[in-house]
């Protein structure tokens, strides 16, 4: 269907790079192997863009959609299509990518990544929706399992099936957020050997890491802290079953010093390192 | 009609209107109720707007503090439910929710500097263009510089106030030192706001510059922005004017208009 994106990620750590390490990465270029940023920072083109673009010369790329809202029951956003087709080229990322959430209802906009029920009638509807996205970018969008607080009783399946469904469908990939997954088996009883099993590791190209945060009882996927070792360990146990992905270290709150985020990149090398010397 | 759509308007409805959520949500989780997890999606709603408006607005958050601040952007977003999937265009009615917001009305001068920020947000974000070459300039012959035509670079803005906004909004920049006095009263204020590579600047202008630019902006050739320019104001000066336009980068291009 559509020819995995190139040039591709090399299978690295990566950081999420935002707004106050633009300038120390620009003049540092420290050893990364990739960055990805949110899209829709840079929708505007102006002063953004021309950082990116400047970032794009050192380092691949990946854009990452936190706004799309591939569920939402509003048609797609055609601005917002035209923003990010636009972007893809200027920056010729490596990989582009979107949640498995909604944003928009009855004129209402919330931005947020919201979860919603996993039925037939939800997986046609995404599925025409990840497939005019892809048509209009003409390449193939990774789709990130969410981390949810709440779940519906009407639900026909797990995300895990909806996420395999949706790539045989359309030919999408996935974005395994490691995090996401560890945060909906606290809160919401997911059996994290039951996704990882459901997804085809083929699909899968890339994977998220982050910190959350707990409020009254429930983890909040807030990305302002370092990785737990519960979320290493999943981690860990996914590479040995799908296998060795690009890796994103992502940190969008109470942003640390850069040196911090690299020094996690650095322990998520590690263990891809480890998990390829056990692999081979 | 879609039932996803059912799902998600109740939904909607219980996160920016604090309705019931839909019977469709599981009511208890391992270890917490329902209810925290809404709060959760309530809270991050507002929480993202207010992030959103702190962004745009920060010369306004440190003029009224942050609690100040938290107070006021929540009764901004009661009022101004988001409509854009990009945060980078909610806020625009700041300005205009300010001049009515009664309990910030002693500080007169809110509004203006909220009007001015968000003439340096749209910079920031505003399209890149060339600054204009000054060279390629000189070399049109002198008698046909009546007929040119010139462009604005799409991060120019002009704001207008009653108050001194533009050394507001310098003294409460990250460079600027907190020792400062401004007379609130000490004059009107032209403010115009432009980008130089990656920072959005603001500076002021003189009522003739002011109305040349204006002239400019609204497509007419530099001769006839000049003489109009020149009939409200006889002391303006045209050689500064133009360098002053052309340092701070607003003039980007030009060309020779329809007598070509």
């Amino acid at each position: 269907m559509y020819p995995p994106a190139n040039p591709t990620l090399p299978c690295t750590a990566g950081i999420g790079l935002r707004a106050p390490h633009y300038r120390e990465v620009l003049r540092d270029l420290p050893k990364l192997g990739w960055v990805e940023v949110h899209n829709e920072n840079f929708f505007g083109g102006g002063a953004p863009l021309h950082t990116l673009l400047k970032v794009r010369e050192h380092y691949p790329v990946s854009l990452h959609g936190v706004g799309m809202g591939l569920a939402s029951s509003t048609p797609l956003d055609e601005g917002h299509l035209t923003a990010l087709h636009r972007l893809c080229d200027a920056v010729q990322p490596a990989m582009v990518s979107e949640h498995l959430c909604w944003n928009a209802a009855d004129g209402m906009v919330i931005n947020d990544l919201l979860p919603f029920p996993y039925t037939t009638e939800a997986l046609e509807h995404v599925a025409r929706r990840v497939q005019q996205v892809q048509e209009r970018l003409g390449r193939q969008l990774l789709v990130e399992n969410l981390s949810s607080y709440l779940s519906f009783t009407h639900s026909e399946m797990t995300e895990g099936e909806f996420l395999a469904e949706l790539t045989r469908r359309t030919g999408c990939g996935i974005l395994f957020d490691v995090e996401n997954l560890y945060v909906n088996v606290r809160n919401l009883g997911v059996d994290a050997e039951a996704f990882i099993k459901a997804i085809p590791a083929e699909a899968v190209k890339e994977y998220h890491l982050a910190g959350f945060s707990e409020r009254d009882g429930c983890l909040v996927d807030t990305h302002n802290h370092p990785v737990y070792e519960e979320v290493w360990k999943l981690y860990e146990s996914v590479l040995r079953h799908i296998g060795l992905r690009p890796t994103l270290i992502e940190w969008d709150s109470d942003i640390p010093a850069l040196s911090v985020l690299m020094a996690e990149a650095a322990q998520a090398q590690q263990r891809l390192k480890d998990c390829h010397a056990c692999v081979a | 009609m879609l039932a996803l759509h059912d799902d998600l308007s109740d939904f909607a409805f219980a996160i920016v209107q604090g309705k019931e959520s839909s019977p469709q949500i599981v009511t208890a989780y391992r270890n917490y109720p329902a209810a925290v997890a809404m709060e959760i999606y309530r809270n991050n709603y507002r929480g993202n707007l207010h992030d959103a408006l702190a962004g745009a607005y920060p010369v306004i958050k440190q003029l009224v503090g942050d609690d100040f601040f938290r107070f006021l952007t929540r009764e901004f977003i009661a009022q101004y439910p988001s409509r854009n999937a990009n945060l980078h265009h909610y806020g625009v009615e700041l300005a205009g929710f300010l001049t009515a917001f009664a309990p910030a009305q002693t500080l007169v001068y809110l509004a203006d500097v909220a009007l001015l920020e968000w003439a340096c947000h749209v910079a920031y974000f505003a399209d890149d263009e060339v600054p204009l070459n000054i060279h390629k300039l000189a070399q049109i012959p002198p008698e046909r510089y009546t007929d040119l035509i010139l462009r604005i670079h799409p991060a120019c803005r002009v704001v207008r106030s009653h108050y001194p906004v533009a050394a507001i909004w310098q003294a409460h920049q990250p460079a600027a030192g907190c020792d400062f006095h401004i007379d609130l009263n000490s004059r009107a204020c032209i403010a115009l706001v432009s980008r130089k590579d990656d920072v959005v600047q603001v500076a002021e202008l003189a009522e003739a510059d002011a109305d040349w630019l204006h002239a400019i902006q609204s497509g007419v050739s530099m001769g006839a922005a000049t003489d109009s320019t020149l009939a409200r104001h006889p002391g303006f000066d045209l050689p500064a004017a133009l360098q002053m336009l052309v340092a701070q980068h607003i003039l980007t291009n030009f060309n020779l208009g329809a007598t070509t």
